[in-house]
């Protein structure tokens, strides 16, 4: 069961990454970005990471993308006719990507990589929360990184207020 | 919530992100009437965060579950990230209040970015080292691009921001690698795991990743191939952020990759008794060094504009600097350890290059001038900005009496002694290479004739910054024994 | 006869779907017969009162409505995006739809040894999920903006992006109170949890701003700024018609059943009532139906919002008003020691 979800979700996600790339529809491309955001979101929910996974989908999924879709419908800069100054490089991209591809595959079929570790297990997970346990985890163990991510968002914010701003103080 | 100690020992960042929040917040509840109060809030912050690292100067202790060294090698970025601050905040007073009216957040902007530098200078896990990088990143970005009626300011910003968020990504790809492999965030674990095991793929996959890894960092560092932001981003940011970019995130790139190196990667990196042949890693990482520095200084014989010459000048002292990590050795007690070379090479090239900036600012901000023709006769107009340049740029090519000539010796004497002569050979053929364009701008400031032969009337904030840095460049050539103290103490972190 | 567990696991969420599916169509239909009573009785009209009438009550109008639809001609825009054009309506109505799967209806019964759970999923992340579903609906308002290849129409889809990624903020921070007291992201734990005394007891400043955010993302009104007639003809939804459009209004009205749902479980108990009176979902039902009505009696009392005003008002009022909650919540449960 779990292995046919997987390979569903798998593959949908394989084939709207795909689209991404391939299609020349800046709208299109953005919605197969949806779709394989949902597919990862389902994948996670199989990796007993429900938290992740509905992040995944609210953060990426709803906002982030959502903000994309938005500067490009703004923008509206038309099918993409695939000509320019940077024809030369798609071959040579193709070729690099194929490349990367083979040797990752390569280096994940011959290595031994470590199994699972770590004390959360699926069986403690679904024990005690995954929510549970992220939440614990974010406030003692990554404390530091946790409260540095706010201020690093709060800098962001308000930097990007001050360049983007339309009135100017005088 | 963690303890006192805790607490103690991140009290420089605490101290940061205390006056951080608070300009903001003044600026936000006062705004006019704070203006001028302002810098000064951050100078307080900074020289408060340097008193508070002194305080816990010795430390040697790894907090929040290993992810955060608080040792010598850390608290020594501290310093110098703290004094940079505070020199680079004296000389932004006058040079921003004409330019934009955003003063508070940029100040406030500035002290999260010295935070930055402090906590990647600490962090010893993979989390860490991205976020923090991540953090200095966003905080060079804004303020690259603070100008925002200035076209050039915007466009370093966005080439600045499109070539830090790719290389970022790779970068990230690469620790992810270094996650799966090892399973764990934390250096010392992931060196341990890697010791533990003998599979060759494993080791594939240590090189490929630390490639990653090298592409984030080299672009902190401007290392070439990734260097192509320097000069643009150089050239449109306001002067004070330039002269921060230019030491700021070079120097923490230069920790993080010392960090990672040496704690992470050692059985990579570090070099094995003789007979065993030179391994992978320094191999990249010395022809990186080469081009790095020969490309750098050939295209700086080229340029007119002083911030553009600068901007490659720096690509190439990061050339320099790179031969001190590849010939890094731990063993024995060699004053040519490579990695004192380093940071007595960056300790020496800060104030060399903040000093030669502020002489920049100095006269683009009475003046307006940035190319170099329009230098003539500087020593008639402005004798002392003329007079430090020569010591500033003596230094920079790494001439006595003054510390860069301190940096180079120890960092080509670390590349000799490991066997590396054609790397000092290059390195020393580059710096004499050098001499020609940085003198070229001495020339026109001492033998053309001026055209215009107005006295630069000098701020006094810029003129105090100014001696300061010159005064430290002199000193520590006179009197370099606190130097490399300090930085043979930092080593305390790999032993 | 034995069947695997799991095959029944799949039928039975199957058959509960269908039922939910039906009920939400068929609530649909009546809610928009109900809505034309109720802004009847607010305007001083009387209403619908022909197709079917049992007394003053036009019981086959809805039926009328849905045949009426279904045979009007379907416009294709010139020059539209086929496919964004066709998918955008289901998407509006397809996240509209899967939210209903983590909602507890009434507590859990056993008949002839079988336990029959009222909800499709106890999801432990129940309440992320449908924050996350709901940040999805945007995608057909969007699409379908901006695939009609009309003025009006995108201006409409941008709107609906801003307004929705702006009040998303404060809807989800508006439940994080929820959240604290009951410990748990389960919807079902969360209304077993209100037995003794409703959520919003606690936290009725967290009701307000959940339930002003979250009419903001139905573009109800005074936030239909997206579809709104006076400026935009129908904003997103100009081009569309007959069953196509029929799909966008369906969308809207389950939606404004969802949010009643989901109001009604995370702050007034759910299915619990007071005295053991009535089963379980009557109880439920009643206070959807109230707050149906709530959002039915703005709707016809209030003027829109003008657009700098709606996200003043989103980013300068809502939002601090939501964290405050959170702040005050956080510091009496610490006080408490809870």
């Amino acid at each position: 069961m779990d292995l046919i979800v997987f390979y569903l979700f798998a593959t949908l996600a394989v084939i709207a990454a795909l689209g991404v790339v391939a299609l020349r529809n800046p709208v299109h491309a953005a919605l197969c970005l949806a779709v394989v955001f949902i597919s990862l979101a389902a994948l996670y929910v199989l990796l007993s990471a429900p938290f992740v996974a509905a992040a995944q989908v609210m953060i990426y999924a709803g906002a982030i993308l959502i903000l994309f879709v938005f500067v490009i419908m703004l923008l509206s800069p038309g099918v993409d006719q695939g000509a320019g100054a940077l024809k030369w490089q798609r071959p040579l991209a193709a070729v690099f990507g194929l490349a990367l591809a083979v040797e990752l595959i390569l280096v994940l079929a011959s290595a031994v990589l470590p199994a699972a570790r770590g004390q959360y297990t699926p069986e403690r997970l679904a024990q005690i929360g995954d929510v549970q346990a992220i939440g614990a985890l974010l406030f003692t163990d990554f404390l530091l990184p946790f409260e540095i991510t706010s201020l690093l968002l709060l800098v962001a914010m308000v930097g990007v207020i001050v360049l983007a701003k339309k009135r100017v103080r005088s | 919530m963690p303890d006192a100690q805790t607490l103690t020992l991140i009290s420089p960042e605490l101290l940061l992100s205390i006056f951080g929040l608070l300009i903001l917040l003044v600026d936000v509840i006062w705004r006019e009437k704070s203006q001028s109060a302002l810098p000064w809030l951050a100078i307080l912050g900074f020289a408060l965060a340097l008193a508070a690292t002194l305080y816990i100067w010795g430390s040697n202790i790894s907090l929040f579950a290993g992810m955060y060294m608080v040792d010598m090698f850390s608290l020594f970025f501290k310093v110098v990230a703290s004094l940079a601050g505070i020199l680079i905040t004296l000389v932004s007073i006058d040079y921003l209040r004409q330019r934009t009216p955003y003063r508070g957040e940029f100040f406030a902007i500035f002290t999260f970015s010295i935070l930055a530098m402090m906590l990647v200078a600490s962090s010893a896990s993979l989390l860490m080292i991205y976020l923090s990088i991540e953090f200095l990143s966003y905080t060079s970005y804004l303020l690259t691009g603070f100008l925002r009626e200035d076209k050039k300011s915007n466009e370093a910003a966005i080439k600045y921001f499109l070539y830090g968020a790719v290389t970022s990504a790779v970068m990230l790809y690469g620790l992810s690698l270094l996650y799966g492999v090892t399973g764990s965030l934390n250096l010392t674990d992931i060196a341990a795991a890697f010791s533990a095991t003998v599979d060759s793929t494993v080791r594939m996959i240590a090189l490929v990743s630390t490639m990653l890894v090298l592409a984030g960092l080299g672009f902190k560092i401007s290392l070439v191939p990734f260097h192509q932001w320097a000069p643009d981003a150089y050239e449109g940011a306001p002067t004070p952020v330039t002269a921060f970019l230019s030491v700021g995130p070079k120097a923490v790139g230069f920790a993080a990759l010392l960090r990672v190196a040496l704690t992470a990667l050692p059985q990579w990196v570090l070099p094995a008794p003789p007979p065993a042949p030179v391994k992978e890693i320094p191999l990249v990482l010395a022809v990186v060094s080469i081009i790095t520095m020969t490309l750098g200084n050939l295209i700086a014989l080229r340029q007119t504009n002083v911030k553009r010459l600068l901007a490659y000048s720096s690509i190439a002292q990061a050339g320099y600097m790179l031969i001190g990590v590849v010939a890094v050795n731990l063993t024995g007690n060699s004053p040519f350890s490579g990695l004192n070379g380093i940071l007595i090479y960056l300790f020496a090239y800060l104030f060399t290059n903040l000093g030669a900036f502020i002489c920049v600012i100095a006269i683009e901000n009475a003046t307006g001038i940035v190319e170099i023709p329009e230098y003539a006769g500087l020593v008639k107009r402005a004798p002392l900005v003329a007079a430090l340049f020569v010591i500033f740029f003596l230094s920079l090519a790494g001439i006595p009496p003054t510390v860069g000539f301190i940096g180079k010796f120890f960092v080509f004497g670390a590349a000799l002694r490991e066997g590396w002569l054609y790397l000092a050979a290059i390195g020393v053929i580059n710096s004499v290479i050098s001499v020609f364009y940085y003198f070229a701008v001495v020339r026109q400031a001492f033998f053309e004739a001026p055209k215009d032969a107005t006295p630069i009337r000098l701020a006094p904030l810029v003129t105090l910054s100014l001696v300061v840095s010159a005064a430290l460049v002199l000193a520590f050539a006179i009197y370099p024994q606190p130097l490399l103290n300090l930085a043979a103490w930092s080593m305390g972190m790999v032993k | 006869m034995s069947l695997d567990p799991l095959v029944i696991t799949i039928i039975e969420a199957l058959v509960k779907s269908i039922v939910v599916i039906v009920g939400l169509l068929t609530a649909f239909a009546y809610l928009t017969l109900v809505e034309r009573y109720v802004v009847a009785k607010i305007q001083s009209r009387i209403g619908p009162n022909r197709v079917g009438a049992i007394g003053p009550i036009a019981v086959l109008q809805p039926i009328a409505d849905a045949l009426k639809m279904i045979f009007k001609e379907d416009i294709w825009p010139a020059q539209a995006d086929q496919v964004a054009y066709t998918i955008a309506p289901g998407i509006a109505v397809g996240t509209a739809l899967v939210a209903w799967a983590v909602i507890p209806l009434n507590p859990s019964l056993t008949i002839a040894g079988y336990k029959i759970d009222f909800y499709i999923a106890d999801v432990n992340v129940a309440l992320l999920y449908l924050l996350a579903i709901g940040s999805l609906g945007v995608y057909g308002i969007v699409l379908g903006g901006w695939s009609s290849n009309n003025k009006y129409s995108l201006l409409g889809a941008l709107r609906s992006t801003a307004q929705m990624v702006s009040y998303e903020i404060s809807l989800g921070l508006g439940l994080v109170g929820v959240l604290m007291i009951s410990g748990s992201l389960s919807l079902v734990d969360i209304v077993q949890k209100q037995a003794t005394v409703w959520n919003v007891v606690w936290q009725p400043l967290g009701l307000i701003v959940y339930f002003i955010a979250a009419t903001a993302e139905i573009n109800r009104l005074p936030f239909d700024l997206p579809e709104a007639e006076t400026e935009l003809v129908a904003g997103f939804a100009t081009e569309y018609s007959s069953l196509k459009w029929a799909l966008f209004y369906m969308a809207e009205y389950i939606n404004m059943i969802t949010i009643s749902v989901i109001a009604s479980t995370l702050f007034l108990g759910g299915y619990q009532g007071p005295f053991g009176i009535l089963p379980g979902f009557h109880w439920l039902f009643l206070k959807i139906a109230f707050f149906i009505f709530v959002l039915m009696w703005i709707r016809y009392t209030f003027p829109r919002f003008r657009y700098d005003q709606l996200m003043r008002f989103g980013w300068k009022v809502l939002l601090p008003l939501a964290l405050a909650n959170i702040f005050v919540t956080a510091i009496v449960m610490v006080v408490l020691g809870r």
